[in-house]
């Protein structure tokens, strides 16, 4: 289980030979612990921290159990972490009233360590249970929709062959869309993008995105402009007219195969570099280009560039989930180490099939957010 | 967790207490940000130098910042970016968007 998977309990108590008890215990079971020695202690770490529970000691100086329980229920995105009583107390009356808070139990303070373990292990199950059921309910409806933000295969191009590898966060759908478009036997459209955020509401977004990408790549094509900056330009700029896209951002890299000339296209908002492996010298380099992210400035200014694959060249174009890591000292954004595991198993050889198989899987166990890479090569 | 260090040459200094920067704080932080600009009125530079990694949502919360900023004739200048950040803003030319310092003693008086 990785960091990011593992649950996480908050433990606030004044005592702190108790909370260090505790904290020793939890260690053993694979829960962090982060502590608290008050409300107020509790009240500033939950600014920057989201436990997947809260076990709150009910007498502390200052603000009591209580009254924490009363300030965290003010907030919307706290009250829903479920929240347990610690107290040494067995007045009726007072364990009600933190009932009454919503708080889900009570555990007495003289409970053994292991039973108290034992119980809050248990409620953690039961709220993971609960989650994966909300959202296993949420993806079938979506499913059930049949919308899609990728595609289920890829095209048949002249010349060309495509792939593509996709994983989603946690199995949530996220922000990163992918779509094929082919205008007729010459010309195919790739759009690659990544909508900032994570999970449903970024997905939400991912239609706004992928119906005027659609819109303009097709308005375009009528008027024979098979210009990928105009498009993205056009894209930009009614994306930014859009007063419900208005605060919502995206990467884009939108590339157009011409199987005549057996050229690629490529023009990029806030994409990241795509990366271009010439077979002949075994080395991959960086395609960049200039435009900014889409929904930024209306105005905003894109230019294209041609692509030459040779044969046995590949193409990767791919979100920056691909490039963040989890690792035993936290996460990190590293688009070279990307490039040069990337390097390694083309230089022995292995396919983007074989890669899928082996490579992104274990990418996939440092994931922390939505991964999406398209490969093209020269047939 | 954005805490007001001082006002200085006509900016507001802010220093960013967190360490991952990423969705779990991305909404806070971009309520926290818009205001203060709102209230303060004035340019505000963030440092960012506890910030180790930074996710595609909070990037967007800070891009969407700078673009109320913009809206009130305001800024947002970044500063203490650590090399891996500031290599990501380069890849995704968020470079040419924000203006980003290496600290305050860089940043022009306004």
């Amino acid at each position: 289980m990785t960091e990011a998977t593992r649950n996480k309990i908050l433990l606030i108590d004044d005592n702190s030979l108790f909370l260090n008890i505790l904290v020793q215990a939890f260690a053993k079971t694979g829960i962090i612990c982060i502590t608290a020695g008050s409300a107020k202690e509790a009240i500033n770490l939950l600014q920057t921290n989201r436990p997947d529970i809260i076990l709150s000691d009910y007498e502390m100086p200052g603000m009591n159990g209580i009254e924490l329980r009363k300030y965290l229920m003010q907030n919307k995105i706290l009250k829903d972490i479920p929240f347990v009583f610690l107290t040494s107390l067995t007045d009726k009356d007072l364990l009600l009233q933190g009932l009454d808070l919503e708080a889900i139990d009570y555990i007495i303070k003289d409970t053994p360590v292991n039973v108290i373990i034992s119980k809050l292990s248990n409620i953690l199950l039961a709220v993971n249970k609960q989650r994966e059921l909300s959202t296993a309910e949420v993806t079938n409806a979506a499913k059930s929709l049949n919308v899609k933000s990728i595609p289920a295969k890829t095209p048949v191009v002249n010349g060309f062959g495509i792939d593509f590898w996709h994983r989603p966060y946690h199995d949530i759908p996220g922000g990163d869309f992918i779509d094929f478009i082919p205008v007729n036997e010459r010309y195919t459209f790739i759009a690659l993008g990544d909508v900032m955020g994570k999970k449903w509401m970024a997905w939400y977004f991912t239609f706004g995105f992928l119906s005027y990408i659609r819109s303009a790549v097709r308005f375009a094509t009528f008027n024979a402009d098979y210009s990928t900056a105009s498009i993205l330009s056009k894209v930009n700029h009614i994306i930014c007219l859009d007063d419900i896209l208005q605060d919502i951002l995206s990467s884009l890299s939108l590339l157009l195969i011409d199987t005549e000339k057996q050229v690629i296209t490529y023009s990029g908002a806030g994409d990241l570099p795509l990366l271009h492996y010439d077979a002949k010298t075994a080395e991959l380099r960086q395609v960049q280009s200039s435009g900014l992210l889409l929904g930024l400035f209306a105005e905003g200014e894109y230019t294209e560039q041609e692509i030459k694959l040779a044969p046995n060249d590949q193409l990767f174009i791919f979100t920056d989930g691909m490039i963040d890591f989890a690792g035993n000292k936290g996460k990190k954004s590293d688009y070279n180490l990307f490039a040069s595991t990337i390097t390694n198993q083309l230089n022995t050889n292995v396919n983007f099939e074989q890669m899928k198989a082996t490579l992104f899987d274990t990418l996939a166990d440092a994931q922390v957010d939505d991964c999406s890479i398209i490969n093209i090569y020269k047939n | 967790m954005i805490n007001t260090i001082k006002e200085q040459n006509g900016y507001l200094i802010v220093d960013l207490n967190i360490s991952e920067a990423s969705l779990n704080n991305s909404d806070p932080f971009k309520r926290e940000l818009i205001a203060l600009l709102d209230e303060k009125q004035k340019k505000v530079v963030i440092d960012m130098s506890k910030v180790e990694y930074m996710d595609s949502s909070f990037l967007g919360a800070l891009v969407s910042s700078l673009k109320h900023a913009i809206a009130l004739k305001s800024d947002i200048v970044l500063i203490g970016l650590r090399k891996d950040i500031s290599d990501l803003f380069a890849l995704i030319r968020l470079d040419k968007v924000f203006k980003i310092y290496k600290d305050f003693n860089e940043v022009p008086t306004t």
